[in-house]
């Protein structure tokens, strides 16, 4: 199962711009898969990714709407995206400046899928 | 007949929509628009009285309003094409310069200011949102902006530009305006996210000069 979780993410790594990829639980903010997250640590993301997810449940909730599938976080440094998988699971990725996200998160939405 | 049909049962959509179309037909736009809003009392999310709205407010050139009725009847049939067309078509005249500060005041638009506090300050969530509903989530929007910054800056993504947050059946995207202030817009899914994005932007530049004028 994680050999395969982590075919899924380094199909994601190859997509030109994308720092690293992991599969994440936000129920606990554990990482439990990974592809080429050298310069980041996993854990901080799935740690930060869980907190990120758990505000934007809390504004959904105010106007009685559907829990988040999908956040993306756009900075002038960067762009982080994260695609809900299989509750609590999230797919995430962090990408570049001039990464194709468009891209990204239609390949994303195509694993979420996969991640059973 | 229609109104012979209304009188036995008033609660019935369809035919407050067909009553809409032939008011709408003779010219009455104003009898049309009542006939519309009761199908939509009746059965809510009519299709027939969302697509005469929209055809209401495209008539009286507020695109705006015409988008948006067409953007909620979309997202309940979402492979009609004729809806595709008619909002293609609404875009497509709408001017590239709007009146940002008119449709910013209108909380049916789905444009949401916040102060750093959580209060509301401009705008509401959509016309379906009541205002407890809109100050809840500008309670809430402060905090989501405070952690999408905190995320960024220790994932090293910088400033933040923007926020997307998708489900199922809402849109919103979150803009900091200045450090004291989030912008949220709000749509259905129906809404592409550029497009939302793009919105939500032009929107936050507008309401900076409002708070620039307020302080």
């Amino acid at each position: 199962m994680l050999q395969r979780w982590e075919q899924l993410l380094s199909d994601v790594v190859a997509i030109p711009g994308v720092r690293g990829a992991s599969l994440i639980s936000t129920e606990d903010g554990l990482v439990v898969a990974e592809a080429a997250m050298d310069e980041l640590d996993g854990n901080d993301v799935a740690a930060l990714v869980s907190a990120l997810v758990s505000r934007a449940t809390r504004v959904t909730r105010a106007i009685h709407a559907a829990p988040p599938r999908l956040v993306q976080l756009a900075g002038d440094g960067g762009t982080l995206l994260g695609m809900l998988a299989d509750e609590p699971l999230w797919l995430v990725a962090i990408a570049e400046p001039g990464a194709e996200i468009g891209r990204l998160r239609v390949l994303l939405g195509d694993l979420a899928g996969a991640v059973t | 007949m229609v109104l012979e049909g209304l009188a036995a049962d008033p609660t019935l959509a369809a035919g407050h929509d067909l009553l809409g179309r032939i008011r709408a037909d003779e010219g009455d736009d104003a009898s049309a628009m009542v006939s519309w809003r009761a199908a939509l009392g009746c059965e809510p999310g009519h299709l027939g009285a969302l697509k005469g709205l929209a055809f209401l407010a495209f008539r009286a050139r507020d695109y705006a309003t015409a988008e948006r009725h067409l953007e909620s009847a979309s997202h309940r049939a979402p492979h009609d094409a004729s809806l595709l067309t008619a909002l293609d078509r609404v875009r497509a005249v709408r001017p590239s310069v709007h009146d940002e500060a008119r449709e910013f005041d209108d909380p049916a638009n789905g444009l949401l200011l916040a102060d750093a506090d959580g209060m509301r300050l401009r705008g509401g969530l959509g016309q379906d949102a009541p205002g407890a509903a809109s100050d809840a989530a500008a309670a809430e929007a402060g905090g989501l902006l405070r952690e999408a910054t905190r995320n960024a800056r220790l994932l090293g993504l910088g400033t933040v530009k923007h926020l997307v947050i998708e489900s199922t059946d809402a849109r919103f995207v979150v803009c900091p305006v200045r450090p004291d202030a989030a912008l949220m817009a709000y749509r259905t899914p129906s809404t592409p996210t550029g497009r939302l994005v793009a919105m939500a932007q032009r929107a936050a530049g507008a309401a900076e000069k409002w708070l620039e004028e307020m302080s």
